[in-house]
């Protein structure tokens, strides 16, 4: 085939209609043929494995004794350790939200503007989100770290006393310390898609707005947020649906600690299940928290849906 | 948001002021300093750790705990990046990152782009592609720790426990989703017409994608398989429950391994942090335009 063929071919197709219309006949069966590998390896790696995740979290015993049970469940509701862990979920995802969200449409709107070095402060602003969680763990532990690290030791260089500030080493500073570090991280991912969607909204209505001599605040309330509306509910829902499973971060960071002041469902599933090999426990724990996503993402899909016909 | 481009890239270049506002030439000169204030103040927040790692992994331990910290002027020495990549493991960890994150790349390109072809080109009926296609992408969605405790029980089961094909395979379907839906939308654009006259002039249907439709979205399948491979290179809990030795650990494992050890070395711990870290943003940089429909999974396309 050489490029300029495709003009002379379509020629031909006007002229031989009934050639190209054999050629998809003839070609029934290939779609399935090429779907089917790709939902095989699903099959396997994502589908059965749910499977596996509902056999291990309700039956107990094995062989010929095995029976069906709620008991993971009812332990799960009393375990004063998941209650906390899946209390510091929330909060570590309600808090680092609104944070990420709130910087980020900021930034979005300083950058959806004719701004000298526009693409450079783009480019910078969203090196954290790509980095290795882990490095982001590494770089945190570094600069957190309450007598060597590069915060406390500027600031008592700058004449400060840093006593208090141990950060994540104390119970009550080591959940604000991990979400911080996660607004960092993931401020970026809202700066980005919300900019996009800034970005898409045409000039039109803001040229209405001005001829109606609407203030900032009206037009960024009335046109621009009604127009973002679906970019904000995407960037909202990928990032609550992260926010739940986080994990690699606070592994770093803390471990959970001290004591568990930020342990999260998915560390006391990994602990429950790789250190204490209680591998039904933890998929009862699963289990509840893929319940928690998915009911979540139907509440943000719903008002998505509910955007589009306007 | 289905805008079309040329129309969006008109008005970005008029630079229209999208509020009426009525200063005076010296508020704007304040809002202008205060806006590129604001937006340094975000860049030294954004860069300052990140720089810091890398000084840390130059300086000799006594620059590194010298107080106050030492943020210029430091003699920089390699040797962090020696003691970890020659006399510890940190090479191997690297050597497996790279063979897993490129042969599950490779996997999932290819049969993440066939799926994808089959599910926007092919006469099917309308209604399973598109059962289909969602049905891929909600497989995405389950957290990772969700089909960890399942994932090694079945690794186990199998006997692949600490091998880095175990990375292989998981890693292929866990980026498998995501191939099928970018290349979805890149198929999308291409017009149909491309091929069919293709294969009027006797080429295969394969033969069309392969000559005439994947020249087109050559791009978007490499920015797909950066994504990919950023993704791969990236991941850490399911190498962390799926390896337990040097002989099959990636470099986030490797890491961490050491991280949560009583004395760390932290000329160590950065060095290998600026090499896990440095392709990435290499990479990240080369798919930029793409980084809004990577990131969504093809929800927004910027």
């Amino acid at each position: 085939m050489n490029a300029d063929s495709d003009k002379p071919g379509s020629e031909m197709r006007l002229a031989q209609p009934s050639r190209a219309r054999a050629a998809i006949r003839r070609e029934r069966g290939l779609p399935y043929l090429l779907v089917a590998p790709a939902v095989a390896v699903l099959l396997a790696l994502s589908i059965y494995p749910l499977v596996y995740l509902v056999k291990v979290a309700f039956q107990t015993g094995s062989g010929d004794a095995v029976r069906w049970t709620f008991a993971n469940f009812e332990r799960l509701a009393s375990d004063g350790f998941f209650l906390t862990a899946l209390w510091h979920t929330l909060v570590y995802a309600a808090t680092a939200l609104t944070f990420e969200f709130l910087l980020g449409l900021g930034l979005a709107l300083l950058l959806d503007r004719s701004i000298r070095g526009r693409a450079v402060f783009r480019a910078i602003l969203l090196i954290p989100m790509m980095l290795p969680s882990v490095v982001v763990g590494v770089v945190w532990r570094l600069m957190l770290n309450p007598t060597s690290g590069a915060i406390n030791g500027t600031l008592q260089g700058a004449g400060m006393n840093t006593d208090r500030l141990t950060w994540t080493a104390s119970t009550a500073l080591a959940l604000p310390s991990v979400i911080a570090v996660d607004v960092w991280q993931w401020t970026p991912f809202m700066f980005l898609v919300l900019l996009a969607g800034l970005q898409a909204i045409p000039q039109e209505p803001y040229e209405a707005a001005l001829i109606d001599g609407s203030s900032a605040w009206q037009t960024f309330r009335h046109v621009t947020l009604p127009l973002l509306r679906p970019a904000i509910l995407i960037a909202l829902l990928l990032r609550t649906m992260d926010l739940f499973r986080v994990f690699d971060q606070i592994f770093i960071l803390t471990q959970g600690g001290p004591g568990n002041a930020t342990e999260t469902v998915s560390l006391y599933v990994y602990r429950t299940a790789f250190r204490f090999s209680d591998f039904g426990y933890a998929a009862a724990m699963s289990f509840v928290l893929l319940a928690m996503t998915n009911v979540v993402s139907l509440i943000y899909i719903r008002l998505l849906q509910r955007q589009e016909p306007a | 948001m289905k805008r079309d481009v040329g129309e969006t890239r008109r008005r970005r270049h008029t630079g229209t002021p999208r509020h009426p506002i009525k200063v005076g030439r010296a508020g704007y000169a304040v809002r202008y300093a205060g806006r590129y204030g604001v937006l340094g103040l975000a860049v030294v927040v954004t860069l300052a750790p990140v720089y810091w790692m890398i000084t840390m992994s130059l300086k000799s331990e006594v620059d590194q705990f010298a107080v106050p910290p030492r943020w210029f002027g430091f003699s920089p020495t390699l040797a962090h990046y020696y003691d970890a990549f020659f006399a510890r493991s940190f090479g191997g960890y690297l050597l497996t990152s790279v063979i897993a994150a490129g042969l599950s790349t490779g996997c999932a390109i290819v049969v993440g782009t066939l799926a994808a072809y089959g599910l926007t080109r092919l006469t099917m009926p309308a209604k399973l592609g598109r059962r289909l296609s969602v049905w891929i992408l909600s497989t995405r969605m389950f957290p990772p720790i969700v089909t960890a405790v399942p994932l090694f029980l079945m690794v186990q089961g199998i006997g692949l426990l600490d091998s880095v094909a175990s990375l292989v395979i998981v890693y292929t379907a866990f980026n498998l989703p995501f191939v099928v839906w970018m290349m979805r939308g890149f198929f999308q654009e291409v017009p149909r017409e491309m091929e069919e006259a293709a294969m009027v002039d006797g080429d295969s249907r394969l033969g069309a994608l392969w000559r005439v439709v994947l020249p087109l979205v050559t791009p978007g399948l490499a920015a797909t398989a950066v994504f990919c491979l950023i993704i791969s290179w990236n991941e850490f809990l399911m190498a962390l429950v799926l390896t337990q030795t040097d002989a099959a650990m990636t470099l986030p494992v490797g890491i961490a391994g050491r991280v949560t050890q009583y004395e760390i070395k932290w000329g160590v711990m950065s060095a290998a942090g600026v090499v896990a870290m440095v392709p990435i943003l290499a990479f990240a940089m080369s798919v930029q335009r793409y980084l809004v429909r990577g990131l969504s999974m093809g929800a927004v396309k910027g």
